[in-house]
């Protein structure tokens, strides 16, 4: 029997949609695998501002969920950092049960954020990947003019393009789902938009071991 | 020529409560959806005017300066012979009070959407039904639906009794904020050719038109009070077997078949039951069956329709058991039990029973706190504890503030 918790961090508004992407495109997926699977905001957190920290969760288990209705991820397996400054200012490890993986979406390497990371040692990996560059992503604050045309608050979520992960939310998700195997590769990959950046990301990724919890 | 089953085009989408609101009022084709954002129900306003700008939903969408002018629109479009939709969330609720009594008085069949949310102070996003219960005697049709799927379907049943010319009265088509709300589900969106038969095009009997001058709401002398009064409770008593037979009609055409009034879970061999209305249900039914494996003989009845109150079903129902719970998520201030309101309805429903329960209130998930699987055991064991002893303990418990 398995239970997965995946918490992802991002930033309000401007990054609000890669986050939104990532759990719902693991959640879509593992119902299309038979299991059981939510994704949900943070309802404290919305509506959200423009780069306020916003968090998305998704709950993956072999049987049913009988927590559907909690407002957090107490315990998450997986955190994603969608924006690399969040690691630090917030204890988004609290809770993490041994084994975990934290990815961040940074160009430096696993071995220099570690020192930002609180209770690490809770970490089966550190994953970091350089998502921006990945998805040749013109750096998403120098278009908020652009942006605030597609992207209203969570609550209003009105985006022009219904495309999943077009952006940097591909490479994230790759990460996860190679790093973790929380849903099959072959499952996740069709409904991604940025194909490109979701296959440069299998082969660009920086994965740091730490401590492996014994099965 | 195609069967019925054949043209039928059903699809399954994953929506939250708020988006099923949006869907159902795009489903009955509204004319007029009178808007005024407030978490958590806004997320329903924002579908529709995606729906309006995008083309695929006629109607006239008005942004309001506030509830009570949101109510006085929707009042005015119901009058001139509209199907018109509105909804709000705690405090914007209570801020369109003014309009409850007029729109119910003058017998205008307004759909209100409310996702819960707990009144001020402080400012909480979380789902109490206070605010929604706080109108319960306007006259306005009121139930709660416990899951986004259950919503749609409501909110459809909710145009049709409103509108039937035995009652044209408005409704009150309610969910939790966040329970129901913003938890996502799979929901089975029908065929418009359903919808079709199932709910005709809405048409008033007494509509303003100026080639038919009709006068709506006018002053009037005291004496004239006590007859309008009664034709409204009269409608209200009266749509029992009305509501009951829509309920019919939808499972015959949609095949889903809810009770009007009560949900019973696991109740033929109950001793104890949880009484409650909403979204808790979802995560009340995991703890029962989890004490049902311990051999506890414990059930749950969800109220669906608070107003009319089903007094005698209720009375009937609860009367076979030995203690009843009353899960009230809503505040009661100073009232009957120091708890909630569903106790005082409850008890008196119960008080002609010859064979009534015991009968205690818990003050749960308050401030729209999740109700977890171990506080429906220690609920559970509260009424377990009464039962051996023949009485009740207290009357209300604060869970989570007790031993």
């Amino acid at each position: 029997m398995s239970y997965t918790e995946l918490s992802v961090w991002t930033r309000g508004i401007i990054m609000d949609k890669e986050g939104r992407d990532i759990v719902n495109s693991i959640s879509t997926s593992a119902r299309k695998e038979g299991k059981h699977a939510q994704s949900m905001e943070n309802y404290v957190d919305n509506p959200d501002r423009t780069n306020c920290p916003t968090r998305k969760y998704c709950r993956v288990s072999d049987t049913v969920l009988e927590n559907e209705l909690t407002y957090e991820n107490d315990h998450p397996n997986i955190v994603v950092l969608v924006e690399g400054t969040m690691v630090k200012g917030w204890d988004y490890m609290r809770g993490m049960p041994p084994g975990g993986t934290l990815v961040i979406n940074t160009h430096y390497t696993p071995e220099y954020m570690m020192r930002f990371v609180p209770g690490a040692d809770r970490l089966a990996q550190l994953v970091c990947v350089d998502a921006a560059k990945l998805a040749d992503h013109k750096w998403l604050y120098y278009r908020l003019g652009q942006l605030g045309l597609d992207r209203l608050s969570t609550e209003g979520a009105a985006e022009r393009s219904k495309a999943i992960a077009p952006d940097i939310a591909a490479p994230l998700i790759a990460a996860v789902v190679k790093t973790t195997g929380i849903v099959k590769m072959e499952t996740i990959q069709p409904m991604i938009a940025n194909q490109k950046a979701f296959e440069l990301a299998l082969h660009e990724l920086h994965i740091l071991p730490l401590n492996p919890v014994a099965a | 020529m195609a069967t019925a089953m054949e043209t039928i085009k059903k699809k399954t989408v994953r929506i939250n409560g708020c988006v099923a609101s949006a869907q159902a009022a795009k489903y009955a084709d509204v004319d007029v959806i009178a808007a005024y954002p407030i978490r958590p129900y806004t997320a329903t306003m924002m579908a529709l005017a995606q729906m309006v700008a995008n083309g695929e939903l006629d109607a006239e969408y008005i942004v309001a300066d506030s509830e009570h002018s949101q109510l006085s629109i929707a009042h005015g479009a119901s009058s001139s012979g509209a199907r018109v939709f509105t909804g709000s969330s705690g405090v914007g609720v209570q801020f369109a009070y003014e309009l409850y009594s007029p729109i119910s008085g003058s017998r205008m069949p307004v759909q209100m959407m409310i996702a819960d949310r707990t009144l001020d102070p402080p400012g909480d996003f979380g789902s109490e039904h206070t605010d929604a219960l706080s109108t319960r005697d306007m006259g306005w049709l009121m139930g709660w639906s416990c899951d986004a799927q259950e919503a749609f379907d409501n909110h459809l049943m909710a145009f049709r009794i409103g509108e039937d010319r035995r009652v044209l009265l408005p409704q009150m088509v309610c969910q939790d904020g966040f329970f129901v709300s913003h938890i996502t589900t799979d929901v089975e969106l029908p065929d418009p050719g359903q919808v079709k038969e199932f709910l005709p095009p809405y048409k008033h009997p007494y509509p303003l038109d100026p080639r038919r001058p009709v006068s709506h709401g006018p002053q009037i002398m005291p004496e004239q009070g006590p007859p309008l009064q009664l034709e409204r409770a009269r409608a209200m008593e009266g749509c029992m077997p009305v509501i009951e037979e829509i309920h019919e009609e939808f499972a015959r055409i949609f095949g889903r078949r809810y009770d009007a009034w009560l949900e019973e879970y696991k109740t033929d061999d109950a001793e104890i039951v949880f009484f409650l209305q909403g979204g808790h249900a979802v995560t009340a039914r995991f703890a029962i069956n989890h004490m049902r494996e311990k051999g506890m003989k414990v059930g749950m009845v969800r109220l669906r329709t608070i107003r009319p109150y089903p007094t005698e079903r209720v009375c009937e129902t609860l009367s076979r058991f030995k203690v009843v719970g009353v899960i009230e998520t809503n505040m009661g201030l100073g009232s009957v039990s120091s708890g909630g309101s569903l106790y005082a309805e409850a008890a008196a429903a119960l008080y002609e029973s010859p064979k009534r329960p015991l009968i205690m209130s818990f003050m749960a998930g308050m401030g729209g706190e999740a109700i977890v699987l171990k506080e429906f055991y220690w609920m559970a064991q509260k009424m377990i504890d009464a039962q051996k002893r023949g009485k009740i303990e207290k009357r209300t418990h604060w869970v989570g503030f007790e031993e």
